[in-house]
């Protein structure tokens, strides 16, 4: 398996390969250079771009992207539904980008499609990283003060949980987000089961590459 | 501690802290405008908007904080421009006055502070302001073995600042020696040997090579790398730092590793130092490096210019703050106009 990430900095993507890890169990190749997108909607801007370049000139089977979902709404069970897809979710808006991209690409490199991996943080990387430490961080606790209109903590309150200081240098950044992300490397149960958004994550990641029979 | 360390701190002023504020009035575009200023600022706008007035006005403060006060009734001109300064506590009571003789020379300072001690001090800290225009050519050229005690406004005796740090203030090289060789990994260390004549040449050491590229051989862009990562690991810096184009000539990816090296200085207990914060002034003309200050928008200070008349604004003032940075990044927006400090089209 070759992976290539897709993130919006060095500490997201040390992140993302310790978790793709843990659900491996083994260590994949990793694309030499680390797609970088500016944030969100730049995610969306190069995705295209970055999945053409993927498919045609090189020989990565596995693209692994994910955001934030900030302030969006949060992908729900009814999203999945065949042909819905809401505008403003981030999952429904990622997964649309790669269908519409790949889908008149001929087979390259001895796969169909480079495969897609999303996953979503809600409401930010640090959510996730924190899983297992806050018992009050959870998807389903965002959710719902979303639809209260309260929301329990802001992204600015996890980033201060997660690095300790509202300024982290990247080392730093890197350093206290890898280790939040190994706790989980064992056993991503807890995180799969308080954020669908890295639950979709998973899924995506056990399907089949769609290699040429 | 080392030479250069023990002029720390204590060469900020017993107390000093920051500029609170500069007001100007008829001052080249500056009009009538002022500004807060903040421990960490950086300034956008359009070419010719006032960003480098903003710089040179303090520059101006600073060099004529070090002679005689001048005589009140001269200061002040019927319909003269001015620009005056507010400080930081405890300095709440002074205020600084630039009095010019048109609108682009200011040449007599004023002062008014109910206790004379009180401005003595806040002199003490001003003494110490740096600027900076980073010229890599002039960084590139040999320098004279005693000419590095502080690093020069175009960075023109690099070589000798750090040799005389790896001199006297070893562990202050060792870091930024790290730190480079962290953003420019190719390189593995600094070489800065010294002729007869007591001339330091600069050059980086580069993997297995045999020898090390020497800085005419070195792009302009590691010259920039290096007058920052000066900057941040300065063992005695300054009390304020005004640095123009931060991001020139530096990859949009090492972006963060130059914030980060600013919020060095301006925040230290943030990266784990225990020295006195160093204000810092940096514009930038970089949307890329603007993306970088979404979580602190506070920071941004956005120079808008009308005609021949210039303000300032920051970013954090504006109603809409919230729905903005909900919608796209800071860097998009403001090259599309929405936030200001484009230039006008004809």
């Amino acid at each position: 398996m070759k992976i290539a990430f897709l993130s919006e900095s060095p500490a997201d993507e040390a992140v993302l390969r310790v978790l793709v890890e843990g659900a491996l169990k083994e260590q994949p190749t990793v694309a030499s250079a680390g797609y970088r997108a500016r944030g969100w909607p730049n995610v969306l801007q190069v995705l295209p771009a970055v999945i053409r370049h993927l498919h045609f000139n090189t020989d990565v089977d596995t693209l692994v992207v994910t955001g934030d979902s900030d302030d969006s709404p949060v992908h729900t069970a009814a999203h999945d539904a065949p042909q819905y897809y809401h505008p403003h979710c981030r999952m429904c808006q990622l997964r649309a980008v790669f269908r519409q991209t790949s889908k008149r690409f001929p087979a390259a490199h001895g796969r169909l499609r480079v495969r897609r991996v999303v996953g979503v943080a809600v409401p930010a990387l640090e959510a996730w990283l924190l899983c297992g430490v806050e018992d009050s961080v959870n998807e389903a606790a965002w959710t719902e003060g979303q639809a209260r209109g309260i929301l329990p903590y802001t992204r600015a309150e996890l980033k201060l949980k997660v690095y300790r200081t509202e300024r982290p240098s990247l080392p730093h950044e890197i350093a206290c987000a890898v280790r939040e992300a190994e706790r989980h490397r064992r056993d991503l149960r807890r995180l799969e089961y308080d954020f669908p958004g890295f639950a979709a994550l998973l899924r995506d990641l056990r399907e089949p590459i769609s290699e040429i029979s | 501690m080392t030479n250069l360390g023990a002029r720390g701190e204590a060469s900020h002023g017993a107390r000093f802290r920051v500029i609170a504020s500069v007001a100007f009035r008829n001052f080249k575009a500056l009009r009538n405008t002022s500004l807060r200023l903040s421990p960490f600022n950086l300034v956008i706008g359009a070419n010719g908007s006032g960003k480098t007035s903003l710089i040179q006005a303090l520059q101006q403060l600073c060099a004529l904080a070090k002679l005689p006060l001048g005589d009140p009734a001269t200061v002040t001109r019927a319909g003269g421009s001015e620009i005056s300064f507010t400080f930081d506590a405890p300095y709440l009571g002074v205020i600084a006055r630039l009095g010019c003789v048109d609108d682009a020379v200011c040449d007599l300072l004023r002062v008014e502070s109910v206790n004379r001690a009180d401005w003595e001090e806040v002199k003490v800290g001003l003494a110490t302001m740096r600027s900076y225009v980073f010229d890599h050519a002039a960084m590139a050229a040999p320098a004279p073995r005693d000419s590095g005690a502080r690093l020069a406004g175009d960075g023109s005796n690099l070589a000798a600042v750090l040799a005389r740090w790896q001199r006297e203030a070893p562990a202050a090289f060792d870091r930024l020696q790290a730190e480079l060789t962290r953003w420019l990994p190719e390189f593995t260390g600094i070489v800065l040997p010294e002729d007869a004549g007591g001339v330091v040449r600069l050059g980086l050491k580069i993997g297995d090579a045999e020898g090390p590229v020497m800085a005419n051989n070195l792009s302009q862009g590691v010259f920039y790398v290096l007058g920052i990562l000066v900057l941040s690991f300065d063992p005695a810096p300054p009390a304020v730092v005004c640095i123009e184009e931060i991001d020139r000539g530096i990859h949009p990816r090492m972006l963060r590793a130059v914030r980060d090296a600013l919020y060095r200085l301006s925040y230290p207990a943030a990266m784990g130092e225990t020295r006195a914060p160093v204000q810092v002034i940096a514009t930038t003309h970089s949307p890329y490096l603007l993306d970088l200050f979404r979580e602190h928008p506070e920071e941004i200070v956005i120079t808008q210019k009308r005609g021949h008349e210039a303000h300032f604004e920051r970013l954090a003032d504006r109603a809409d703050l919230a729905e903005l940075l909900r919608e796209g990044l800071l860097g998009d927006m403001w090259f599309s106009g929405i936030l200001g400090g484009v230039p006008e089209e004809s």
